[in-house]
């Protein structure tokens, strides 16, 4: 029970991380990023790759290069799609998913890679009188860390200030002195940096990495976002915490049945959004702001 | 040199074009009006010299130094701040972040602490409210935070378009006071109006706008022949 | 007034605008299937993914809402189709169908008539979930037809009831011949195009959403959706129904999201606003694709031998995609119709 309770908050934590990296890019300039998938998946084959290192400097080495593909993703392709619409802009970063997939096959091969990382985090400890993973502690704690850390940079900082206005309105931020190009580069490199915490985070757990790894739990921190409420960063790390604690519970109580988890957990979104078209955050008849 | 100045401007939105050769100049310390019905191009004026639309041809110099083809976040850091019409100040955030937010474009981030400061003074009401949602501030509140939001990146001119939209004739006076009292600091102000008589008294020099072009240039003194103002505004076959 | 005036794509019934397209598939499948068997086969799946990229034009490319679901619909058309075809002899001994019901089991009908029940079928379950999926708009419409997608995907891949579950449905027989997927496609392309001249196209293009954001929605706009979201359910259902008939098989992964991938980026590289958009796309993407493959194997290609490594191919696809956009982000044919070059400079 407790073990399923930490698994739930983790799972939660993590796909909240993944959400936050997708929204802070989205507030910025209305992308959908599809993309950020292959983050997480880098940040998780150099983690692989780079085992033989120590733990820290291996993972500096995959937070620098997943920062520097998220920025080369905005320079070299998004910026230059900048005022074309959100549709075309998620239909690009999708190809852009797919060319990144088929590149790390060429590099990495098809099969999965993989080595064991941090490998005391799958030793268990007894907390409250039930045996745990220290990875599911170890994550729980990573990601309350990193929210935090998240949420004052946010909340506290300017840059996180003019990151908030830009989302409300990037017309008027510009009136006022913010330059659009560095602030998308620096909301881009965030974000690659939350790919790369996540990464580290399902590595450690799941170590068998190959070219799809990220897809699927982007896609969950998306549907995350959108049941949320993609208006406001703390209405996307919500909802992606939720669909991590819905996952987990379902398939702690589904039984036989977890298989189907997946299609509960989207029919559970398809009754959010007909309910709360503009996420579980927003005010009732609120619309989708752009 | 003049502050700011603005030559043979044609510019518009896409094919559809809406200021054919508009040319203007101001001077330090100087106020101009811009007036003219709805659709002359006003706004698309304004928008051009901040940079978020590129004219088609004509030339915008601020200080001697040429702006086209800068975006709105270089062209404040020049000097130059427009407060935008219907304000378009950040309700969901404070009064403070909104102030804040103003700091940006400022070149000397040293003396940030002195503008807030400075700015709170002229605008007593932001100091009570600052850490209220500056969308629960009223309409001329809400007005005097844009304004403060703009001067704290310590702009050379000032543009404002619409100031007086939604306000009641008290505020209007309120606001148009503090302007006053901003261009006596020497900063210089361009207001663009609708309604031509809050500016036509009040400015330097007002220009009269009428089909993308400048019809008439007036000064308080030709404001008081009423008759010609009107012939200037809608046209001499009215 | 002047949005209204610009409406991307056509307006009007125009003779060459439905002949020209017309006559470049008949002459383009003909040439090409005729000259191997091998590109006999490329033409058929070609045919298959041009009948789908025409259903996502009707929904997606007329009201620039966009869809992740029409996957679901073709899911639904292959199971159907398959299914209702595959001989009772294998679906009672196959390995991967010992779960299935008797009642699916003991069916077998007509090729034809179970093409069109599979239509019926998309068109059916597009229209029911179309009746709330239409209320949506923007991000949330996509993720909701996502979550439709993944509904679907989830319960075939794990369901063997009703299906081969995550395996393949065998003995799914195959089109005998290139005309009737051709005929299929055909009519498919005329149908839309009656479709976006008529007063539901022109409506769903007047209010065609370019941005997320959209305001709020007249419930006339949201029938006019709903109508056009079920048609075309009803033409990806029939997509989905001809690829199994061309692959001789049912395999839910050949539904998801590289096939949701792919026949998107078909029509957003031709120019998601016209007919034209649509057949260009699909071949442009089917092209490069075969031309790659074809350098992969080592084959030479109008006497050049380029040899590619593997997978270089699927790098090179989904790197036009980008290029596509970059360079054209309203698609090839910038989502204007078929017409005749025309050099004389436009007096408009």
């Amino acid at each position: 029970m407790v073990q399923a309770i930490l698994d739930a908050i983790s799972l939660g934590g993590t796909y909240a991380l993944a959400a936050l990296g997708l929204g802070l890019v989205f507030g910025v300039m209305r992308l959908v990023n599809f993309a950020h998938a292959e983050l997480i998946t880098i940040s998780a084959y150099i983690l692989v790759v780079t085992n033989d290192l120590p733990l820290i400097v291996s993972f500096i080495i995959a937070a620098v290069v997943t920062a520097l593909l998220a920025v080369a993703m905005e320079l070299l392709i998004y910026r230059r799609l900048r005022g074309t619409g959100p549709a075309i802009m998620l239909i690009a970063s999708f190809g852009l998913s797919v060319l990144l997939q088929r590149v790390y096959e060429l590099i990495f091969g098809a099969l999965p890679k993989s080595a064991a990382i941090a490998p005391w985090m799958s030793g268990e400890v007894k907390v409250a009188g039930a045996s745990v993973t220290i990875s599911s502690i170890a994550t729980v704690v990573i990601t309350v860390v990193i929210l935090l850390i998240a949420g004052y940079l946010i909340e506290r900082t300017s840059l996180g200030l003019q990151l908030r206005a830009a989302a409300i309105d990037f017309k008027t931020a510009r009136l006022l002195g913010v330059r659009s190009n560095r602030l998308i580069a620096a909301a881009f490199a965030i974000s690659g940096v939350l790919a790369a915490i996540v990464g580290f985070i399902v590595v450690v757990e799941n170590p068998q990495v190959s070219p799809m790894y990220g897809v699927n739990i982007t896609i969950l921190a998306l549907v995350g976002i959108v049941i949320g409420g993609i208006a406001s960063l703390r209405g996307s790390a919500l909802g992606g915490f939720m669909v991590g604690v819905i996952l987990s519970l379902l398939n702690t109580f589904l039984g036989n049945a977890r298989v189907y988890a997946y299609s509960w957990l989207f029919l559970l979104v398809l009754i959010i959004l007909l309910v709360r078209p503009g996420g579980i955050m927003s005010k009732a008849n609120e619309m989708e702001r752009v | 040199m003049s502050l700011l100045e603005v030559k043979d401007l044609y510019s518009g939105y896409g094919k559809v074009e809406v200021l054919f050769g508009v040319s203007f100049k101001i001077e330090p310390g100087k106020s101009l009006g811009i007036v003219g019905p709805n659709g002359v191009g006003k706004s698309t004026l304004l928008k051009t010299i901040v940079g978020e639309i590129s004219p088609k041809s004509g030339s915008i110099s601020l200080n001697g130094i040429d702006v086209l083809g800068k975006g709105p976040e270089d062209i404040v850091r020049l000097g130059l701040c427009l407060v935008p019409e219907g304000r378009q100040i950040f309700g969901g955030l404070s009064v403070t972040e909104n102030l804040q937010l103003g700091l940006t474009g400022r070149k000397d981030k040293s003396t940030s602490k002195k503008a807030l400061d400075k700015v709170k003074e002229i605008f007593p009401v932001l100091t009570s409210h600052a850490k209220h949602q500056a969308g629960m501030l009223s309409g001329g509140q809400q007005q005097q935070l844009a304004i403060a939001r703009a001067l704290i990146a310590d702009p050379k001119i000032l543009l404002l378009d619409e100031p007086s939209l939604g306000l009641s004739p008290t505020v209007i006076k309120d606001v148009f006071d503090q302007l006053k009292s901003i261009i006596s600091n020497g900063t210089s102000v361009v207001i663009v109006e609708q309604r031509a008589h809050l500016v036509t008294s009040f400015a330097d020099e007002t220009l009269i706008m009428r089909n993308g072009k400048i019809q008439a240039r007036i000064t308080p003194e030709d404001a008081k022949d009423e008759l010609k103002l009107k012939h200037a505004y809608f046209g001499s076959d009215n | 007034m002047e949005k209204i005036k610009n409406i991307s794509g056509i307006t009007r019934f125009s003779f060459i605008e439905l002949f020209g397209p017309i006559l470049i598939i008949t002459a383009a499948s003909c040439l090409i299937g005729f000259s191997s068997a091998s590109l006999m086969l490329t033409v058929q799946f070609a045919l298959c993914y041009f009948v789908m990229v025409l259903a996502l034009q009707v929904f997606v490319g007329n009201s620039g809402v966009l869809s992740f679901g029409h996957g679901a619909f073709a899911m639904l058309g292959a199971f159907v189709s398959g299914l209702l075809t595959a001989p009772v002899r294998i679906k009672n001994n196959a390995l991967s169908m010992t779960d299935l019901l008797q009642s699916i089991a003991d069916i077998q009908v007509n090729l034809y008539l179970s093409l069109l029940i599979a239509a019926i079928v998309g068109g059916v379950v597009a229209g029911i979930t179309g009746v709330f999926l239409m209320r949506l708009n923007g991000l949330a419409a996509g993720i909701a037809t996502f979550a439709l997608l993944g509904v679907a995907y989830n319960f075939f891949f794990n369901n063997t009831k009703f299906g081969p579950g995550s395996q393949a449905l065998p003995g799914v027989p195959k089109f005998q011949n290139l005309f009737i997927p051709l005929l299929l496609a055909l009519v498919a392309l005329v149908l839309v195009y009656l479709l976006n001249v008529s007063s539901i196209g022109r409506t769903l293009r007047a209010t065609r959403e370019d941005n997320l954001a959209a305001p709020a929605l007249g419930i006339n706009i949201i029938r006019v959706r709903r109508i056009a979201f079920a048609l075309s359910g009803a033409l990806a259902g029939l997509a989905g129904a001809m690829y199994s008939h061309v692959a001789g098989t049912v395999q839910v992964q050949d539904y998801y999201l590289g096939f949701t991938f792919l026949t998107l980026s078909m029509l957003v590289i031709g120019g998601s606003g016209s007919i034209w958009g649509a057949l260009v796309g699909t071949l442009l993407v089917i092209s490069v694709g075969q031309v790659l493959l074809m350098m992969e194997q080592g084959k030479a290609i109008f006497g050049l031998s380029i040899d590619l490594p593997n997978g270089a191919r699927a790098i090179f696809i989904a790197a036009t995609l980008v290029v596509a956009l970059l360079w054209r982000s309203s698609g090839v044919t910038n989502g204007k119709e078929f017409a005749f070059p025309n050099f004389k400079k436009k007096s408009n």
